[in-house]
């Protein structure tokens, strides 16, 4: 049986999964949940597959109502969370009756928040996701009134098994302060910096008002170019650092359009990525170089303990009889070695 | 593309999830064809884990899951794939052809006067010179699969606005630098607009979303502003589609 969920409160949201990855060949940024290690843990929290449709909530409130029974999980930003009016927990799989409201208030440390339901979300795709892109204007961005259709409906769960120490199992939730670390490899033009390019790990960065899904703006001493040649378009990759004006540092994000001509000095991480994706404007950013085999290493293990998370979650709605069947994912052989 | 063995080449971390890969040689088209010999050879070899190749003029950018493969493993199979160039024929489909109608100057070209006047040559000529080469599509570029192309023999690099427009209407027809191109959505850019193409570029209900792809030619054709409402509603379609289809309802309906 389905469910169905009716947005009483938007806010900011959006209906995404974690992107289109066969969109740069074709010109199209990635996009997709920005912190994705907590898109990923809200999936797995509710059962479904790590790619599932959920919503993405930046910023300002958001209010649902349950027209089914469903199961949820909401994760990223700490933020103040009810179910039917009743205080409840993130990062935990949450039963919300018939007719009840989900209320979602309050971010003000990080700046997005994930919302995954049971059976995940039906929505239109393009090259294989449902992730907006603003430039070709696709996508779900959800609006009071709108109707979302789950492809499961869970009855009512008793509680208390939810409160076996799920977390206890090994799943970190993200710090989120207003002072961010975030760590990044030399990016290929870092030669063309010269010795300025040190500016970027002594300096302490400002996050711009006009940072949005593409780039973060930063305020801050800026490392200069020493060489001045027009640079061909070429590709960009997520989280490539850029100096395009004396003004601002550019961090291009997940929306980032696929080809430019500016020097890349840096290039952040994939857990960088996630910490920047919940900087607010106003915070405070520091970067910390790393090596390529230290990063990957880094979204190993951080991946790993989301493995670990989905054996306990599999284990936890076998019990209960939660109609899923266990969604095992093999770790690749890469991932191990 | 034909058979030819690539280009020397560099290849530069960028980041965790990618690598750029350079080709050096002094001979532009050699760079070209086999930046974009490696990305169609990528794409074919279907290697888990690889996201996919975005080819441009010199350069691709090779974009892959860290979790199931090592920038060291993708950095082997880039060397493979180079090696395989001199080879195979590659993907040999013959280049498609494009008719692009183009209304230029006035409110659909605003920049055009001002192109002229920076090249010190008449608005016909810039549109002369702009409508008689014939242009290879270099790669797909941003926003939304823009066809980036070397552009027309104007007599200097076209500077790019000092304020860049906050919105460009789709089927604007721009040049910048020694570039052109036709914008397949709105979005904001700062390259001179001197025409725009009633003809709808990007079809999101269809895949590839662009009809054109790097390799194919494309030809511009000057038509005037009261026709512009005619071809509005058609897609760009390879040339003996559409546009024949166009031509003799046209004459068709002449008297």
């Amino acid at each position: 049986m389905s469910g169905e969920i009716l947005i009483q409160q938007p806010g900011n949201s959006v209906v995404t999964d974690l992107g289109r990855t066969r969109g740069p060949r074709f010109g199209l940024p990635v996009n997709g949940a920005l912190d994705q290690y907590s898109a990923r843990a809200a999936n797995i929290l509710a059962g479904n597959q790590d790619n599932h449709p959920l919503v993405e909530i930046t910023a300002l409130d958001f209010r649902m109502k349950a027209t089914t029974d469903i199961l949820i999980a909401v994760t990223g930003a700490p933020l103040t969370l009810t179910v039917g009016g009743r205080p409840s927990s993130q990062w935990e799989p949450i039963s919300v009756r018939a007719g009840e409201t989900v209320s979602i208030r309050g971010i003000n440390r990080g700046l997005r928040a994930y919302l995954a339901i049971h059976g995940s979300i039906e929505a239109e795709t393009l090259l294989g996701s449902v992730a907006p892109d603003t430039v070709v204007g696709f996508g779900l961005q959800l609006k009071e009134g709108t109707s979302l259709l789950t492809r499961k409906s869970v009855g009512p769960v008793r509680q208390p098994y939810f409160d076996l120490p799920l977390f206890r199992l090994g799943l970190e939730r993200p710090r989120m302060d207003s002072d961010l670390l975030v760590d990044v490899t030399d990016g290929p033009d870092v030669a063309e910096f010269g010795a300025s390019g040190e500016l970027l790990f002594t300096s302490e960065y400002a996050v711009s008002g006009r940072s949005n899904h593409i780039g973060l703006r930063l305020g801050g001493e800026l490392p200069e170019r020493t060489s001045n040649g027009e640079v061909l378009s070429r590709g960009v990759p997520v989280g490539a650092v850029e100096v395009p004006s004396r003004e601002e540092l550019l961090v291009l994000h997940r929306g980032r359009g696929v080809t430019a001509g500016y020097p890349v000095l840096a290039v952040v991480t994939s857990t960088g990525l996630d910490v920047l994706a919940q900087a607010r404007p106003g915070d405070k950013v520091r970067f910390r170089k790393t090596t390529v085999a230290e990063a990957t290493a880094t979204h190993r293990r951080s991946r790993a303990q989301l493995e670990t998370l989905r054996e306990s979650v599999n284990t936890v709605f076998g019990l209960l009889g939660i109609g899923c069947r266990p969604q095992w994912q093999d770790l690749p052989v890469a991932a191990c070695s | 593309m034909s058979v030819l063995a690539a280009a020397p080449t560099e290849i530069y971390e960028s980041g965790d999830s990618a690598l750029r890969v350079v080709a050096i040689s002094e001979v532009s088209e050699h760079n070209w064809l086999t930046v974009h010999g490696l990305a169609d050879w990528l794409e074919d070899c279907g290697a888990e884990g690889l996201h996919g190749a975005v080819p441009t003029y010199d350069s691709v950018l090779v974009e892959f899951d860290p979790i199931l493969v090592s920038a060291r493993q993708v950095r082997a199979f880039v060397k493979l794939g180079l090696l395989e160039l001199g080879r195979s024929a590659g993907s040999a489909t013959a280049p498609r052809e494009f008719d692009v109608p183009v209304v230029y100057g006035g409110e659909f070209g605003p920049d055009l006067e001002r192109v002229a006047q920076h090249q010190g040559i008449s608005v016909d000529d810039v549109i002369r010179l702009h409508t008689e080469k014939t242009y290879t599509v270099r790669c797909l570029g941003a926003p939304a699969g823009s066809p980036m192309m070397d552009g027309p023999a104007f007599p200097k690099p076209v500077p790019r606005l000092k304020d860049p427009r906050l919105s460009v209407p789709a089927g604007a027809v721009a040049v910048a630098g020694r570039q052109a191109v036709i914008a397949p959505a709105v979005a904001p850019g700062g390259w001179c607009v001197i025409g725009q193409t009633p003809l709808s570029v990007l079809n999101i209900r269809r895949e590839p979303l662009v009809p054109y792809k790097p390799g194919d030619i494309l030809r511009f054709r000057q038509i005037r502003a009261e026709d512009f409402g005619q071809y509005q509603g058609l897609e760009l379609e390879p040339q003996g589609l559409v546009l024949a289809d166009v031509d003799r309802e046209k004459s068709g309906a002449r008297p």
